[in-house]
């Protein structure tokens, strides 16, 4: 597995993968892992997460944040575990008592809460196995975002969203460009041997990044304006409100067929009713709002064979997780009581090499770009980005 | 590198050792068995147990625990055991099983509730306790764990829905259709159960298992089939008929005495309970705990642990190669 992407290297033509197969591989990576809490499986969802990113991301600013994940990851584990062990959940008599800590007495109408107390090696394995879901949840949509140019995927959001799209790739570009205003700055200072430290370097930092962000969002801003953003069309008042209020409403309807959806207590007619009516006005605002916007697409990202493939052995592994035909159910939710060791059923481990597939699939990342572009080129590949 | 993996390596061999050590050695404490057989039930030193099955078919099952003890401990001796989920550890009741019904199987099953999150309030176990005297249930205002039945009161769970305060979704049939009102230990007057094998909705279901709870020493004064004005046992308890059980009315509630007798009239026998039969108290002896699950192969642990090592070990070729790749 691990020989092949190096020897299509050469051959396969370096591109992009289409940010929207990304996003359906790792979300149906997500939707697979949490079905389980078998730790062997969420193990190997880590695994298969951590070679893609590895063998696909690109040489992009937001293409490093793979291992902020991972560590944030660690932290929801150890945090879970932490608050398993304070606030004991009792222990029986067949448990495996690790260490036992000060109860701390609560009073009688708050019995209810047991604060300190024995720990057992079951209660700290169990809560442990169900942080790593939820850390595998969010490493997930970490890999997604690494994997992902976020700029390109907003290019794939309807017309009538245009404006919504536009705002958003403006800001999520701010942070990487003050990140680099800011490496700029101190590269002056050092130049002029200011070594200055605490507060009053601060300052010199700070003061000098903002009046940079602001000159280069006075910049684009007419650079865009120039180019003809910012147009309304030839929508007319009444349109534009009926857009408006059709999505607001279908934005409604979603939401609380959502939570009819996750509650079961919730009334029936709050459940799919109202998630179909709010998916009908959503449809519709859009479909009325993308009537007054035309908009073509500059180099559009093509779906080929290596986007299906990616999305393919995504949802692949999500369904075969999902029906658990070919394996016994149970064992995608092994018990911890009595422990026990975790059985490796065979076709959600399959299912999660075969998604970990991706990595081979999806051709080899594009060339960073050239090092050190001046302002004005990066000015105009933003825009280039910006335009659609 | 190898500095920066040794910490994490050593804790890992760690863990694996406390790991293999629970598994394989420290033989874990036996729960002391504080079960009695129901005729063997006094008011004033023991605790009726009642588990309703009624919603997989099953029967209404009652035994008798010792005092002190904790709900939960009641709920897990002589041949109960109980499940907890995932995320709330075993104080949180979301299976129960008793070994002489249905081979010890546990309800309710992993195809209907997965016990990894926390059920939902509209299908879980709740728990009902009635005090001494009392004969109107009361919802649990403490965990299993946390509450400790007083003598003479019964602690009854049931599966199904309630509103967060308990006010709905309470049990059908009144706490002394399965209280023991025995003054005195022993057989001086056997408790009337309803169970009778083999009548009813469960009383013959599970096996081996409904007879051993049939085949209790006392065979009770049969009163199951009779309609509610057990003709059997003339010095039942003055109820004062509580209102949620309106279909018991009719019946004469007798002459108050001290006569160590009644309990557990076959509900089923009141002619109007709704649509959901009334389940029959089915007496459950003390018995074996169901044999405890082996602790499993290491086999599958060392070929995922292996897997993931392959797929990291191919991780790290790959870093590698890009590294020196973009080096070049």
């Amino acid at each position: 597995m691990s020989a092949h992407p190096a020897e299509d290297g050469g051959r396969r033509i370096p591109r992009d993968l289409h940010p929207l197969a990304w996003w359906a591989w790792a979300l149906a990576l997500g939707t697979a892992a949490s079905r389980t809490t078998n730790p062997l499986l969420l193990l190997l969802v880590l695994g298969v997460l951590g070679f893609v990113v590895t063998a696909r991301r690109t040489e992009a600013p937001w293409a490093r944040g793979f291992p902020y994940y991972l560590w944030l990851a660690l932290a929801v584990v150890a945090i879970r575990v932490l608050f398993r062990c304070v606030f004991a959940t009792g222990v029986t008599p067949e448990d495996h008592v690790l260490l036992t800590l000060p109860r701390i007495p609560t009073p009688a109408w708050y019995a209810g809460i047991e604060i300190g107390g024995p720990v057992s090696l079951e209660a700290v394995l169990s809560s442990a196995v169900d942080g790593l879901r939820l850390a595998c949840l969010m490493c997930c949509i970490g890999a997604a975002n690494t994997l992902a140019n976020p700029k390109r995927a907003l290019r794939v959001l309807p017309g009538a969203l245009y404006e919504l799209g536009v705002a958003v790739t403006v800001s999520l570009s701010v942070a990487p460009q003050l990140v680099a205003s800011a490496q700029r700055v101190r590269r002056a200072r050092r130049l002029r041997a200011g070594s200055g430290k605490g507060v009053r370097a601060l300052r010199g930092i700070v003061v000098p990044v903002l009046s940079d962000a602001l000159d280069r969002s006075l910049h684009l801003a007419a650079a865009m304006d120039s180019r003809g953003y910012g147009r309304s069309g030839t929508a007319t008042k009444a349109s534009r409100r009926a857009t408006g209020a059709l999505l607001l409403g279908g934005m409604a309807g979603l939401c609380a067929g959502l939570y009819g959806l996750l509650d079961g207590t919730a009334p029936a007619l709050l459940g799919l009713p109202a998630l179909a009516a709010g998916s009908a006005l959503c449809v519709a605002g859009l479909a009325l709002g993308g009537r007054r916007v035309r908009r073509t697409t500059y180099r559009p990202d093509p779906w080929r064979l290596p986007e299906w493939g990616v999305a393919g052995c995504g949802l692949t592994a999500a369904v075969l997780l999902c029906v658990s035909v070919g394996y016994d159910a149970t064992a995608l939710n092994p018990s911890l009581y009595p422990l026990s060791w975790p059985a490796l059923p065979v076709v959600p481990a399959v299912a999660l090499l075969l998604a970990g597939a991706a990595g081979v699939l999806a051709p080899p990342p594009g060339r960073p770009p050239a090092a050190g572009p001046s302002p004005r080129a990066a000015d105009d590949r933003e825009l280039s980005e910006v335009s659609q | 590198m190898t500095a920066r993996f040794s910490r994490p390596a050593r804790l890992g061999a760690a863990a694996g050792t406390v790991l293999a050590v629970a598994l394989g050695g420290l033989a874990p404490t036996p729960a002391h068995a504080g079960a009695l057989p129901i005729e063997q039930c006094t008011t004033s030193q023991n605790v009726v147990l009642a588990v309703d099955f009624s919603r997989w078919g099953g029967p209404l099952l009652r035994s008798c625990g010792t005092v002190p003890t904790t709900g939960y401990q009641l709920l897990n001796q002589g041949g109960w055991k109980t499940t907890g989920t995932q995320h709330d550890g075993p104080g949180f009741i979301c299976r129960i099983g008793y070994s002489g019904h249905q081979g010890g199987k546990q309800y309710p099953p992993p195809e209907q509730e997965k016990c990894v999150l926390t059920p939902p309030a509209t299908a879980y176990w709740s728990y009902w306790h009635a005090d001494p005297g009392r004969n109107t249930w009361s919802y649990s205002q403490l965990g299993a764990m946390s509450y400790k039945p007083v003598p003479g009161s019964v602690d009854l769970w049931i599966f199904g829905e309630t509103d967060i305060d308990g006010t709905r979704g309470g049990p059908t049939f009144a706490p002394d259709t399965v209280r023991a009102l025995n003054s005195t230990p022993g057989g001086s007057g056997s408790t009337s159960g309803g169970s009778t094998g083999g009548s009813g909705t469960g009383g013959g279901t599970g096996g081996g298992g409904g007879s051993k709870g049939d085949t209790a020493p006392n065979t009770p004064k049969s009163t199951n089939t009779q309609p509610g004005n057990g003709s059997s046992s003339p010095a039942e308890q003055p109820s004062e008929q509580p209102s949620e059980q309106p279909s018991e009315s009719p019946s004469p509630s007798d002459t108050p005495s001290p006569s160590p007798s009644t309990s557990a009239r076959d509900a089923t026998a009141a002619p109007s309970t709704g649509s959901s039969a009334a389940p029959v108290a089915v007496n459950a002896a003390p018995a074996a705990d169901a044999p405890r699950r082996s602790s499993g192969s290491i086999g599958p642990a060392v070929a995922g642990v292996a897997l993931v090592a392959a797929l990291g070990a191919a991780t790290a070729v790959v870093a590698v190669r890009r590294r020196r790749a973009s080096a070049e």
